[in-house]
């Protein structure tokens, strides 16, 4: 058991909260928000904004 | 803006300059000096790498002022895919949108297999034994940038940026202190490069070394990605591509004369991580970390750009609904396309922990090459549908269809040289496309609205 | 001309869809391998007790090598003897130039077809 084999444990134990956070965080939006502020983003907004309002 | 009406209106947020620009075309590329380029010289020596050198160089160069023009016009998130989508058509765009998924998510798992192998050799080097169990480093690395992308692209980016411009200047300085300008010179290109050593496989040689020639500059072109995310894209894109293919050009040069300087050419051919063995070969210690930091750094930034570009079209086809409309989701508070990010991490672990590296950056450059083979198509349907005087672009390339029938040409000998060698893989992707392009046409694409699909506010194209 | 209005996919039809295009990707990538196909073709001649001289290498090349960590010339002529095949069939040529051209006429002339939908529904007021 060298400094190596603590840097791999070490690799997977961050690697795995690094996870936790992005599904933990991914869950918590997907509950709190609904999908249509989701979903919300239009293509190219900054050109449609001056041309015509947005089709929903 | 986008960000003004939040309330009823989630985006992706305007908040990168033309450096973030820069750092995003160099640092998916960068690493590219630091491994794999060297196998064109096994394809064909030294001087066929060189050459071979250029006249990728030359094809990038029209790469990114045709890109440069269009997309100053269209500046959304899929870049080139939202690009198809106006100018040639929906099964054009579905296409290209895949490209880029695929060639991104293949370098991403490339550059985490080289860290799982770079960490392994520096264990190896301090006194390890026994060997690393390289998969939570590989792990590891995907997580971190994931998570890096998931929180926010102003962070993500600016990382990129620091990292990158540590990896660039140790290639300088590696080039600084071995080529003789400061000091000890021990270049010896001359001797390394004569009798058999010239062109041991004569001009056939050089051919055959356009197709890694490819990968001095692969990703370049990634720097539209980023259109819907940059605070003046007009601008700062072209101004950011262009920049970036001259640093790389530069980059390559030095890279090449250092490295063809010091190795033999058969040993360079199949070198690793060459600038690691230049570094070696020039007896500093000093040298030597810094080369080895400089690999570690242009690995992860090519990753994390890599992570930002392919889950930008990934999210580009979700919102359109070419893909499942899921994925078409942007986080309220992070504006990132949180679902996509998700999505392509386990893709990438799948291929980096599962596929041999060759065959993955194969399947790489040959979506890259498709890609580069749309653009020309494009731009003379771009100028002949919409003539210049009907949209005002922010950029217009000079010599129309010049770069574009160049970039044509170099594109079909850039073919042969994959065929030379990697044909079984060439015609299998190709089957891939055509298969998946017929769902499309049959399936998918009654999900898709017609009309709405074309944002931009633009003219009746001409001819319609 | 009417309106397209798209059905809208459930769920399960949006994951059936996903793990049809991850089957196909998997495929493209896997299938060469699994035929034993992929890969380039790299030969080495076996050269019987070589010289530095008889594998063409002058004496700054030695000196790299040996720099490199190859002490001897039988160390160092495997990997200087290895070389690509670059030999292959006009046939073969000729049909990857079919499959490539036909591809890309494929997607243009299915593309053209899509597009003209676009803008007449985009255009039509």
């Amino acid at each position: 058991m060298d400094m190596w084999n603590l840097l791999e444990l070490a690799a997977w134990g961050a690697s795995a909260l690094f996870g936790l956070f992005i599904v933990i965080d991914w869950i918590r939006t997907d509950s709190t928000y609904s999908e249509e502020i989701l979903m919300s983003s239009r293509e190219g907004e900054l050109e449609a904004m001056t041309e015509e309002s947005h089709r929903g | 803006m986008a960000q003004t009406d939040t309330t009823e209106h989630v985006g992706l947020a305007r908040v990168l300059g033309p450096a973030h620009v820069w750092a995003l075309g160099v640092g998916i590329v960068l690493v590219g000096e630091y491994m794999g380029w060297n196998f064109a010289v096994g394809k064909g020596g030294a001087y066929a790498a060189l050459m071979a050198c250029w006249f990728a160089g030359i094809l990038y160069t029209c790469v990114a002022m045709i890109d440069s023009e269009v997309t100053s016009t269209v500046a959304a998130a899929g870049g080139q895919y939202t690009q198809a989508k106006h100018i040639v058509g929906p099964l054009m765009a579905f296409n290209v949108g895949l490209y880029l998924v695929f060639a991104y998510t293949m370098l991403e798992a490339a550059n985490a297999i080289t860290v799982g192998f770079l960490v392994d050799t520096v264990a190896t080097m301090s006194g390890h034994e026994g060997g690393l169990d390289q998969r939570p480093f590989i792990i590891l690395s995907i997580m971190f940038l994931a998570w890096l992308n998931y929180r926010g692209v102003l962070a993500t980016l600016t990382f990129n940026l620091v990292i990158t411009a540590i990896a660039f200047t140790a290639i300088i300085i590696l080039f600084l202190s071995t080529s003789g300008i400061l000091g000890m010179g021990e270049m010896n290109h001359a001797a390394l490069m004569s009798g058999q050593a010239a062109m041991p496989y004569g001009w056939l040689g050089v051919l055959a070394a356009m197709h890694f020639g490819l990968w001095y500059y692969l990703g370049i072109e990634g720097t539209t990605q980023a259109a819907e995310e940059v605070r003046s894209p007009a601008r700062a894109l072209p101004f950011g591509t262009l920049a970036g293919v001259m640093t790389l050009a530069i980059a390559a040069t030095l890279t090449w004369y250092v490295c063809a300087g010091l190795m033999p050419w058969e040993y360079l051919g199949q070198s690793g991580v060459p600038l690691f063995d230049a570094a070696r070969l020039s007896g500093s210690t000093f040298l030597m970390v810094l080369l080895g930091i400089g690999t570690l750094f242009a690995t992860l930034a090519s990753a994390n750009g890599c992570i930002n570009d392919a889950s930008r079209a990934w999210f580009a086809m979700g919102r359109d609904k070419y893909l499942p409309g899921w994925f078409g989701a942007v986080h309220p508070k992070y504006r990132t396309p949180y679902r996509a990010i998700i999505f392509l991490v386990p893709i990438a672990l799948i291929f980096a922990l599962g596929a041999p590296l060759d065959q993955v950056i194969t399947f790489s450059i040959l979506s890259g090459l498709l890609e580069y083979t749309f653009m020309p198509l494009n731009i003379i349907l771009f100028r002949r549908k919409w003539p210049l005087d009907t949209i005002k672009r922010g950029y217009e390339h000079p010599f129309h269809p010049l770069p574009a029938m160049v970039l044509l040409g170099l594109c079909g000998l850039a073919f042969f040289a994959v065929f030379l060698g990697y044909g079984t893989q060439l015609v299998a992707m190709i089957v891939f496309y055509i298969v998946v392009s017929l769902w499309f046409h049959f399936w998918r694409y009654r999900f898709v609205n017609r009309g709405a699909q074309f944002t931009m506010p633009w003219p009746k194209p001409r001819g319609y | 001309m009417a309106r397209y209005t798209p059905p809208t996919q459930g769920k399960l039809g949006q994951i059936i869809d996903v793990i049809v295009l991850l089957i196909m990707a998997i495929g493209a990538l896997y299938i060469p391998l699994w035929m034993g196909l992929a890969g380039s073709a790299v030969t080495s001649a076996a050269v019987e007790n070589p010289t530095w001289e008889s594998l063409g290498q002058n004496e700054t090349m030695v000196a790299q090598w040996e720099k490199l960590g190859f002490a001897d010339a039988a160390s160092a002529a495997e990997m200087i003897t290895a070389r690509f095949d670059y030999s292959f069939s006009i046939g073969a040529l000729l049909a990857m130039i079919v499959v490539i051209v036909g591809y890309y006429a494929i997607l243009l002339r299915f593309s053209e077809k899509e597009y003209r939908d676009v803008i007449a529904e985009k255009f039509e007021d």
